[in-house]
């Protein structure tokens, strides 16, 4: 099956082992641009390694990655984030705690920002220019999360939920095609959840992001996507609209068993 | 000559792999490398000697009483450093235990001084084996090495202390929840790794003869290389590297000269972390 | 399983971001640039003569923190950049005359480029396998520097580096009397201390700290790490080659002993005891370490045995080392705006 060229992220084959365990069994996936996506599943049942094959932290042992038609598969993560604009979140790392929350951000923005590695030691008027620009961007990016007023407080020192939506924030600023979500409202009040389902529409209908989302929540998942893939033991069981998909026997089966 | 290379390697090799155990089941259960480790097998040597001199003890008599110092003194450190360091960034371990290096170093040329002293004692009378001449005491080193080694494999294996030392290593917040008194059995394998190589230091006195307060961190950085090549960890790994090791700097010393011998274990090390970072006789992770 | 590494607690504890006292930075530089180039003037020439030490090796430690404090690799390399920025000022010095200011180039940049392939498989490994790694180079430059007679003269080392000289209109002088020394050393100090602020206030700096504080999620924002971290070593390895520059030049002698472990030790005291990832705390745990090593003169065990100790106490009592301690008691600290702020 060749890769759809207007997919914005296009899984073909993705197979990865660790030992005798399957983690991944041959997925193909494709996420249509302008989409948002749930992908849930059982504790095991593979969600974070076909995460982890997409966007270079681990190599699969067969299979190919394609975003917007160009195969990204073996690239370096570092790589991926820069040419293919593809974001991924972790679940436990989540911001860099000693930098403050605005320079997180800027942090963020720097790949675009600056052109080149030279310039990234620049000193001068023109680099104080570009990080002036990505400290503007980074406040509006704050007044819309709604933590522009603790910008300077370092990104520890602030509550679990709200570092969460920091690290949301901080993945809008190298205007990124497709963004990956690890569990973006495990550990999160339900007040912050809700300001993190509206900051995702919002990015997917202002910016025309995609989104690929990992959760366990079901309830969000439903208010959330547009479709919902469900992962069993390496393989996809369903792939449908959320109502549906919820309603069929084999996800409610893989569910109770897992 | 070969002959020579050969009783030398296996020789020096079994004095290195008992300070190296030592250092390999620290590091199992405090994930931390102990950088003052040679100085409690300079620490093992100097007590036997301060034992000879001091009060004419016999050497088979000072090589307890170097043990019990050692293991006195490891376990005040156990206590006031080495239990910090459970769950501490790896950083920590390493300035942490190289003060500690510093301290029991300088502490002993204080007291006895800096200039190098003799040591008198052990069994230095050759014993010919077919056409090869070579000490008591070398035979007695290879064979108390290969015994402890057995012993250790024994105690690890078998024994409860040797169960929660393993359990330690492989998860300590597992052993936190179902209540295995997590410092007690870092304390206590700190002191028998220590005590090792004290072990180690007292029985090669009477073959290097000399000794001075120095001579710890030349045996650190080659404990070092040597745990790495058989892979941390791994206890007969460290047998076998470190015989490979000391086999190897001694056809290094004969052949391309002494000045030499002390670069081998850098290399190697370099070498292995490089291209076998496992180490050569397991697959385990990097630390 | 793949994970973002988490390293835990970040034993730095420094605080970056705080801009805000910019201000404040720039007086309290200023007035210690003052008072430092006023001291000669009241100093003894043995103090003057500490001082310079201090300054010197405020080099090799600037280099420590930017590889340590910034990037989170913790090296022994240092001390063997050192070195080789020595022995290579004074082969160019006695061998082809060059001049001082070129020789410390020549320093900064052979330290510099010999760190590249060193790097290479160093930087491949972390934590424990980095730390080792570093103190092997030291120690198979050591034995480089011992053995390689023709060109070192093995244990005896160089001596009789020529003084350094400063061209002017009427032929130059010669620097030979220690207020001049101390001059020179006192301005390459400030510019060193200048190209370090410049590099961790860049954005590349930027990128070091993010690369230290957890480096999957530094990749997840489009950091080249690897690139990062080998700048950062070479960058390290430059400041670490100019001292050892200035260092021959000033005791005009140099031998094997330079790569052994007491230096490193200093090092180490330096920066984790002024103040790891800050540029202030390392300046004052040069000053610091300088005015402990002198008041234990008399007794090298004892001063060693302190050295120990203080390495001991540091990493278990104050982690963050003294600066932050003492910014914290006389009220300008971060965390307090901090607390404010949220």
């Amino acid at each position: 099956m060749p890769p759809d060229p207007n997919a914005a992220l296009s899984v073909r084959g993705i197979e990865k082992r660790f030992g005798y365990i399957t983690a991944v069994d041959g997925v193909n996936l494709d996420i249509h641009a302008g989409e948002i996506c749930g992908l849930t599943g059982p504790n095991g049942s593979g969600k974070s390694t076909l995460f982890d094959c997409c966007t270079g932290l681990q190599t699969a042992n067969a299979g190919r990655v394609f975003a917007h038609g160009m195969d990204i598969t073996g690239w370096e993560m570092h790589r991926i984030v820069r040419e293919a604009r593809v974001i991924r979140s972790f679940q436990k790392a989540v911001v860099f705690k000693a930098l403050s929350v605005e320079d997180n951000l800027v942090l963020a923005g720097q790949m675009v920002g600056f052109p080149g590695m030279a310039s990234t030691f620049g000193i001068g008027p023109a680099s104080w220019r570009r990080v002036r620009t990505l400290r503007e961007q980074a406040g509006h990016l704050l007044d819309m999360v709604g933590l522009a007023h603790m910008r300077h407080a370092p990104a520890g020192k602030i509550s679990f939920g709200q570092q969460k939506l920091l690290q949301f924030a901080s993945m809008l600023m190298p205007q990124p095609r497709v963004i990956l979500l690890d569990e973006p409202m495990a550990g999160v009040n339900p007040v912050l959840i809700d300001r993190m389902m509206e900051n995702i529409r919002r990015a997917n209908q202002e910016q025309g992001i995609t989104f690929l989302v990992v959760e366990h929540n079901l309830d969000a998942m439903k208010a959330l996507c547009h479709r919902l893939v469900v992962l069993s033991r390496g393989a996809i069981i369903a792939d449908g609209t959320p109502d549906a998909v919820v309603r069929e026997p084999s996800v409610v089966e893989a569910y109770l068993a897992g | 000559m070969l002959m020579d290379v050969l009783v030398n390697g296996i020789t020096a090799g079994s004095v290195y792999a008992l300070v190296a155990v030592g250092m390999t089941i620290i590091f199992g259960v405090l994930r931390a490398i102990n950088f003052a480790h040679g100085e409690y097998y300079m620490m093992g040597t100097f007590a036997s000697w301060w034992g000879i001199e001091t009060f004419d003890l016999p050497y088979i008599v000072s090589i307890p009483l170097a043990l019990a110092v050692v293991a006195a003194i490891a376990l005040a450190i156990g206590l006031l450093v080495m239990r910090r360091l459970i769950d501490a960034p790896f950083q920590i371990g390493v300035v942490a235990t190289l003060g500690v290096s510093l301290i029991l170093q300088n502490t002993v040329i204080l007291i006895f001084g800096g200039t190098y002293k003799m040591f008198d004692g052990g069994w230095i009378e050759p014993v010919e084996i077919g056409s090869v001449s070579l000490s008591q005491q070398r035979i007695l080193i290879v064979v108390a090495s290969l015994l402890i080694f057995a012993a250790l494999e024994l105690v690890v294996r078998k024994t409860r202390f040797g169960k929660t030392m393993r359990a330690v290593a492989q998860n300590i917040e597992a052993c936190n929840v179902v209540g295995v008194d997590v410092p007690r059995v870092v304390v206590g394998t700190f002191v028998l790794g220590c005590t090792l190589a004290a072990l180690s230091g007292v029985l090669t006195a009477p073959v290097t003869v000399s000794l001075y307060g120095g001579m710890g961190t030349s045996i650190t950085v080659k404990t070092f290389a040597i745990i790495v090549i058989g892979g941390v960890g791994n206890v007969s790994g460290t047998l076998l590297a470190a015989w490979l090791l000391a086999l190897t700097e001694s056809v290094v010393a004969t052949y391309l000269g002494l000045q030499f011998r002390d670069g081998v274990a850098f290399t190697a090390l370099i070498v292995v972390l490089t291209f076998l970072p496992g180490g050569l006789f397991s697959k385990r992770e990097r630390f | 399983m793949a994970s973002v590494s988490s390293h835990g607690v970040n034993t730095h504890g420094n605080y970056v971001y705080a801009n805000r006292q910019h201000g404040l930075r720039i007086a309290g530089f200023a007035a210690l640039v003052a008072a430092l180039a006023a001291a000669p003037l009241v100093a003894s020439e043995y103090q003057v003569h500490a001082l310079i030490v201090s300054m010197v090796f405020l080099l090799p430690a600037l280099g420590l923190n930017l590889i340590h404090g910034y990037a989170g690799m913790l090296s022994f390399a240092q001390m063997a950049f050192f070195g080789i920025g020595a022995y290579t000022s004074a082969l160019l010095a006695m061998r082809f005359g060059t001049p001082f200011w070129l020789n410390i180039a020549a320093g900064g940049l052979v330290a510099g480029l010999v760190a590249i392939p060193l790097g290479v498989p160093a930087l491949r490994l972390r934590r424990y396998s980095f730390v080792m790694c570093t103190l092997g180079f030291a120690v198979i430059a050591q034995t480089i520097a011992k053995n390689w007679v023709s060109v070192t003269r093995g244990d005896l080392g160089l001596s009789n580096v020529p003084r350094p000289r400063i061209a002017l209109w009427n032929g130059g002088f010669e620097i030979s009397d220690i207020k001049s020394y101390y001059y020179l050393a006192l301005m390459l100090a400030i510019l060193a201390v200048l190209a370090f602020i410049a590099i961790v206030s860049s954005a590349a700096g930027r990128y070091m700290i993010a690369i230290r504080e957890d480096e999957t999620l530094a990749a997840s924002v489009g950091t080249p790490t690897w690139h990062y971290r080998m700048i950062a070593f070479a960058l390290s390895a430059v400041f670490a080659g100019a001292g050892g520059s200035f260092y021959v030049h000033y005791f005009t002698v140099i031998s094997p002993t330079v790569f052994d472990p007491f230096y490193a030790n200093t090092l180490l005291v330096i920066v984790l005891g002024g103040g790891v990832g800050t540029v202030g705390g390392v300046i004052l745990g040069s000053f610091m370490f300088v005015a402990l090593s002198e008041a234990l003169r008399i007794a090298p065990d004892i001063r060693m045995i302190a050295y120990g100790v203080l390495l001991v106490v540091i990493v278990f009592a104050c982690p963050e080392g003294l600066l932050p301690l003492v910014m914290r008691k006389i009220g300008t600290s971060p965390a307090k705006e901090v607390a404010n702020a949220t």
